[in-house]
């Protein structure tokens, strides 16, 4: 298992961001969903080694971030993107990604061809010198997912990669996702519905900072059979748990 | 040779024509054409640090706009107080601590945009704080070397002041590198700046003072616990994790 969390806890002052959540994840794409104010991000910040959990249990791949050695280990293969990717605006798109595989700990004879797979994975060959501040929002964030593989990570944490990009590149992403997820670890915090029934193979809800389902996208569809709130069949499911949840 | 501003994948149609995997070839080439090739003062950097990492954040320091300002602000203008008080030893011991916390907000979660990210990556965040606050000071005395030249005033901040505090994070970064703990690297360098300090006041017969003036120690007090409370506030989800 790459991720074990025994009845982690985050709070913030009296706000519980996540109430005891016990998750275990292989390989594979696993798809976090949930209203605003869930704990996705918390939960997101907690695997990716910036947050401590207030109680409870982590082990990522295999190891107790606890441990100052162990958490470096855990980093150099460790790929993260936050949902508000701050970026460095006179870096170039090479630049930025080469700066944090640098910090990744890769090897520096590794980094150039490492940095140009992860360009062209992302589709950013054309803009691969532009300085960052001349790039679109979408464009910022395909320079974010591919700092967060440059390092072919085997714990990926991706907070709402998809937002902000257009259609097309959306569909791209998905692929990119399934390719990921045959090697690695991939977790997916997203609102969006649609991102998970294309691309997981196992999704997880969260309400209130707990798990409150955890099963196939096509399990979280049929619990939806005969609820009426949703457009698509994966939607409905989504909110016929939430309104279970809240009940 | 530039590789012209297209799309990185090949038409279909020439998808691997026997056997070879264009997007690696491709890959390969834009990796030699994108490359960037680090200056002398990284190189030297990277082989003394022994982390290419820690290299690239020393040398990009200063293009970091925002956060230069602020951090070159504060070393000058903590220098510029120092030397207004150069009788009391204690200012001298106190003003590292006043200058540290400053660079640490510039390029820490203060204004740094991708702190965030720096914070889940192996090269611990305070090693990268160590490395900035060495440039800060490194491009700063080379900057009041060159004003020494026409006057008098910025010769006694650089000598007294700025190239001291080079020798002092320089020194800091380097222990931090070699022990792989910043704590120990911050422990050096005080060390190291409180036996400079009581030396050279022994020497000059004013290392009582501090003690004696009672008046002081209030103040110096104050100033030390609000250093350790932004500090210990800025730092306090790595050092619980």
């Amino acid at each position: 298992m790459n991720v074990e969390m025994r009845d982690t806890r985050r709070s913030f002052g009296k706000n519980r961001a996540v109430a005891g959540v016990d998750l275990q994840l292989g390989t594979g794409v696993f798809g976090l969903l949930g209203p605003n104010g869930a704990g996705k991000t918390s939960l997101l910040r907690m695997l990716a080694t910036v947050l401590p959990p207030t109680s409870g249990e982590i082990r990522l791949l295999g190891r107790d971030p606890r441990g100052a050695a162990a958490r470096r280990e855990i980093r150099r293969r460790l790929g993260y993107l936050p949902q508000s990717l701050g970026y460095y605006p006179s870096f170039t798109v090479v630049e930025f990604i080469e700066y944090f595989a640098l910090l990744k700990e890769m090897p520096s004879s590794a980094v150039p061809g490492a940095v140009a797979a992860a360009v062209e994975r992302v589709d950013l060959g054309a803009k691969a010198r532009a300085k960052l501040r001349t790039l679109s929002g979408g464009m910022l964030r395909r320079v974010g997912i591919a700092q967060a593989i440059v390092n072919n990570p085997d714990l990926l944490l991706l907070d709402e990669p998809t937002a902000g990009l257009d259609p097309e590149q959306r569909v791209h992403f998905r692929r990119l996702l399934r390719s990921l997820g045959g090697n690695s670890t991939v977790v997916v915090s997203t609102h969006l519905v649609e991102d998970v029934g294309t691309a997981c193979s196992e999704v997880a809800l969260m309400s209130a900072g707990k798990v409150v389902f955890r099963g196939t996208p096509d399990e979280l569809t049929a619990r939806g059979a005969g609820h009426e709130v949703g457009d698509a069949p994966l939607e409905r499911g989504y909110s016929a748990v939430l309104a279970e949840a809240r009940s | 040779m530039t590789i012209p501003n297209v799309p990185g994948r090949l038409p279909p149609a020439l998808d691997s024509p026997d056997g070879v995997d264009l997007d690696r070839v491709w890959a390969g080439v834009a990796a030699q054409v994108w490359r960037r090739h680090p200056g002398w003062t990284e190189r030297t950097a990277a082989r003394l640090l022994r982390s290419p990492g820690l290299a690239r954040a020393l040398v990009t320091t200063p293009s970091l706009l925002m956060p230069w300002l602020i951090s070159t602000v504060v070393a000058f203008g903590v220098g510029a107080l120092v030397s207004i008080g150069p009788g009391q030893p204690l200012v001298w011991l106190i003003a590292p601590g006043v200058a540290a916390v400053g660079i640490a907000f510039a390029y820490g979660p203060g204004t740094d945009p991708a702190w965030e990210l720096s914070l889940s990556c192996a090269v611990p965040d305070r090693m990268v704080l160590f490395a900035r606050g060495a440039a800060v000071f490194a491009v700063n005395a080379a900057l009041g070397l060159l004003a020494s030249t026409v006057s008098g005033a910025a010769a006694a901040l650089t000598f007294g002041w700025l190239v001291p505090m080079t020798a002092v994070s320089a020194l800091a970064l380097a222990v931090s590198v070699t022990a792989r703990s910043a704590s120990v690297g911050a422990g050096a360098g005080v060390a190291a700046w409180t036996i400079t300090v009581l030396a050279s006041q022994t020497a000059s017969g004013q290392a009582t003072a501090a003690a004696t003036n009672m008046h002081v120690y209030l103040p110096y007090l104050a100033v030390a616990v609000c250093c350790a409370a932004v500090v210990g506030y800025a730092t306090r989800p790595q050092r619980e994790f």
